[in-house]
């Protein structure tokens, strides 16, 4: 259908003198005929300015002597990609790509100042796997009932897991169904610094007006409260206040409430009685996902061996991931290589911090033995004692998922002869998981120590 | 329509705005022209070469509106080489008559419905920043350098401005050098747009010594710069730009890095003692560091001619080893201004970091060469 557009340009050269055509329609194209409404494409503002001026009747005369029907005509701004022809035709059709523009510009700051919600997190570019399913699943019955049966929604995991992304995502996706929500989004440290100004100046209850009436409101980074006694107490009673009411408050931490030093066990308590969610690190799946989603959502080209060299090398958290990622996207575009050739000519090297991880089976065994307060022998023995099983069920289920070890290999490192125990350890560790705060804690905070 | 303007006002104005109407572009005569305007008042002189377009505002009045457009180039030499005093400039139908004392000239001019139409810009909607003239020539001068001439990779021929929650910033690239510079903080809008280095080029050698500010305004398909009488604006440069900040190595992401505090002289002197060796070798020249020194090492070797060393002395206590191209590493030493500056390796395949010692507005990468 294209080809029309090469016939109205040698229809528009003998209507127009050829100097006019040379400057204003060398890099023009068809982009649309919707039902006769034509959109064409023009390189920039000044051209867009002059063709419409002086050319709008010779072209739609040149399009309808080409049996196109013309009701109306735009022309965009849409740069026709050079192509290396050495003629002077013009730009075969074929080259040219509409694309939007990329230029942007705002009177305002990217964050709404009213909510403190960035529009960037949503559901859409959140990516669910095992290590998040339940809290996702979660955060969507809040969506679903807002200040029902999950308020308060209390969520926690390790920093740069995509807490904020998620707390902010249910912000977005409430305010979407109903824009006239009230909802604010604030880190703790900001509760605590908009009451510390209250306080000197002279209405020292200045600081409530914007956490009255609110709807929903969402508080991140809570272990910050640690030691803010009086801000606590006025944290405590504004959440009552919005419970009793049932308006949807919505929490996220970095640890469980009662580890936090210094909460009062009552508000511990009122945080979490409808259950506490959290994130987990991604496993390798997982972190491919991301990195697939992340690609896709900002339609960037990356080949899958370059994602997995992601995914493999960095090992700390998402923020990372992303941040390696990004890297690399931004070199592949500087240096006009694909993602993989960077990675292959070794100009890209992920940060030491996302990849200062090391640890070995050994480690991983002492470790655990030690933090569950017995030996390594006694850990390793048979005993069927329910917490020296579940010590070494835990060192099972850490080799396996840290080291990536086999089944017949953990076995083996644990001076164990039947692979099937490993299976059905690392089976039962997966499974109570799910269920049980305490020993998806201890796991994590081993995960922290095998490393150290 | 007649204009009465001071001489030198007037060849000033006619020598900025007859820039762009000569520049290469000439398939359509009437580009090569200047348009005189006469409305409400006010004069006015515009030339654009379809990329841009250059105004120019007369001091002086006029009372009745008109408008004609003349060869821009020979009015300019012609207005230049009048005496100083009065030039009285009158337009019947398309004669034009230039008069000063006893000399006077009559061109044919064009009738200005054939000038191009200019868009206008949409200043209800525009971002607006006002930058002091001196922090905006250092900062588009110091950066400009980087951008490529390359038309097939667009976005690299451009300064891309962009801001983050209180700074705007302007950087450029051409693949293998990159540079930054934040020119105002405590701003409380966005922007994203990549100018074309050649409209930067023209604003540049527009701003007269009077001018204390540059006005810039971005709406959505046009950016103006406004410095006194003159304004030129200029389409944006269609494409997407590296998110260039990543790239920027830091000592707290790299696992190793060697900071290095260099007069500005000296460095200048060794690149380009080295770099004459380098040419053949297409200009790569090697950066050294040696603790057992206390030195960095310059070198470079022509095969053909023979080879140069020079030492630095410096503290430091890494080995490390980077191949750079000598005129990468000229240019970005060059953009700067104080006489100590601050050059970071993070090894031989992470780029090079080039600062001044304590101001930290600009940043310079330079892509190290595999070596």
């Amino acid at each position: 259908m294209f080809d029309v557009w090469k016939n109205v340009l040698e229809e528009l050269k003998k209507t127009i003198s050829s100097e006019k055509f040379n400057t204003f329609f060398q890099k023009t194209s068809l982009i649309s005929i919707d039902d006769g409404e034509i959109k064409i494409g023009v390189p920039n503002i000044f051209m867009q300015a002059n063709i419409k001026k002086s050319f709008d009747k010779n072209i739609r005369e040149a399009l309808e002597h080409n049996n196109i029907e013309v009701k109306t005509t735009e022309y965009v701004i849409a740069e026709a990609n050079k192509v290396k022809k050495k003629s002077r035709e013009v730009v075969s059709i074929e080259d040219i790509k509409p694309h939007k523009s990329r230029t942007y510009i705002s009177n305002s700051p990217a964050k709404s100042i009213e909510t403190g919600l960035s529009k960037d997190y949503t559901f859409e570019n959140f990516v669910v796997g095992t290590n998040n399913d339940l809290a996702v699943y979660s955060a969507k019955t809040v969506i679903d009932d807002p200040g029902g049966k999950r308020n308060p929604f209390f969520l926690y995991g390790k920093s740069g897991v995509g807490k904020t992304h998620l707390i902010q995502a249910i912000g977005n996706e409430l305010l979407k169904k109903n824009p006239n929500l009230k909802i604010l989004y604030t880190p703790i440290s900001h509760f605590y610094s908009d009451f510390i100004a209250a306080i000197r100046s002279k209405n020292p209850d200045s600081w409530k007006t914007k956490y009255e009436n609110l709807d929903v409101l969402i508080i991140d980074d809570f272990q910050l409260i640690s030691g803010k006694d009086k801000s606590q107490v006025e944290f405590f009673n504004l959440f009552n206040d919005m419970y009793l009411s049932k308006r949807q408050v919505i929490v996220a931490s970095d640890r469980l409430p009662e580890e936090i030093k210094d909460v009062d066990v009552r508000l511990a308590g009122r945080l979490t009685q409808n259950g506490a969610f959290d994130i987990q690190l991604p496993g390798y799946e997982e972190k491919c996902a991301i990195l697939q989603a992340k690609a896709e959502y900002e339609g960037k080209e990356i080949e899958q061996k370059a994602i997995e060299y992601i995914a493999e090398n960095v090992k700390t958290n998402i923020r990372d991931l992303n941040a390696e990622y990004e890297k690399l996207i931004a070199l592949s575009e500087l240096r006009g290589m694909t993602p993989l050739e960077i990675i292959n000519s070794g100009f890209s090297k992920p940060s030491v911090s996302s990849t200062r991880r090391n640890t070995t089976a050994k480690k991983i065994i002492d470790k655990t033995a030690k933090y569950y307060e017995m030996s390594t022998d006694t850990m390793l023995s048979k005993s069927r004692v329910a917490h020296i099983k579940n010590a070494r069920q835990v060192a099972m289920y850490l080799l396996q998922n840290e080291l990536h070890l086999s089944t017949t290999r953990t076995a083996s490192e644990l001076g164990m002869k039947d692979h099937t125990t490993v299976m059905n350890g690392v089976k039962r560790i997966n499974t109570e998981m799910k269920l049980n705060f305490k020993l998806r804690e201890d796991i994590n905070i081993l995960r922290e120590k095998i490393y150290e | 329509m007649e204009i009465t303007v001071d001489q030198s006002k007037l060849a000033k104005a006619l020598a900025i705005v007859s820039k762009v109407a000569t520049s290469s572009r000439t398939t359509l005569p009437i580009l090569s022209n200047v348009l005189i305007k006469v409305l409400n008042g006010k004069v006015t002189l515009t030339t654009t070469n379809l990329d841009m377009a250059v105004v120019d505002y007369l001091p002086t009045s006029s009372s009745k509106n008109g408008e004609i457009t003349v060869p821009a180039r020979l009015l300019a030499d012609f207005v230049a080489n009048l005496p100083k005093g009065e030039v009285k400039i009158s337009v019947k139908e398309t004669k034009i008559t230039t008069t000063s004392g006893k000399y006077k000239s009559t061109m044919n001019g064009t009738s200005a419905s054939d000038f191009p139409e200019l868009p206008e810009l949409n200043e209800k909607e525009a971002v607006i920043y006002k930058i002091p003239v001196d922090d905006f020539k250092d900062g588009m001068s110091s950066v400009k350098i980087a951008a490529s001439n390359d038309t097939t990779r667009p976005s690299f021929t451009g300064v891309f401005f962009n801001t983050d929650s209180e700074n705007l910033y302007i950087a450029a690239t051409d693949g293998y050098r990159l540079a930054e510079r934040k020119l105002i903080s405590g701003i409380s809008s966005e922007v994203k747009a990549i100018v074309p280095a050649s409209t930067i080029t023209e604003v540049l050698s527009s701003i007269s010594d009077d001018v204390e500010e540059v006005e810039i305004l971005f709406d959505e398909s046009q950016v103006c710069f406004r410095m006194g009488e003159i304004e030129i604006t200029s389409r944006y440069i269609d494409g997407s730009f590296p998110d260039y900040r990543k790239l920027i190595p830091n000592s707290e992401t790299t696992a190793e890095s060697i900071e290095l505090i260099l007069k500005r002289d000296e460095i200048l002197r060794v690149t380009k003692l080295a770099a004459l060796f380098a040419k053949e070798v297409g200009g790569s020249i090697v950066l050294e560091t040696s603790a057992s020194k206390s030195a960095l090492l310059v070198s470079s070797v022509a095969n053909e001619y023979g080879e140069n060393v020079s030492e630095i002395e410096t503290s430091v206590d890494k080995d490390m080893k980077v191949v750079l191209n000598s005129r990468y590493l000229l240019d970005a030493i060059n953009a700067l201004s104080s006489d100590e500056m601050k050059l970071s390796m993070f090894g031989g395949l992470m780029p090079v970091k080039i600062e001044d010692a304590k101001d930290t507005n600009y940043v310079h990468i330079v892509m190290p060469l595999k070596g």
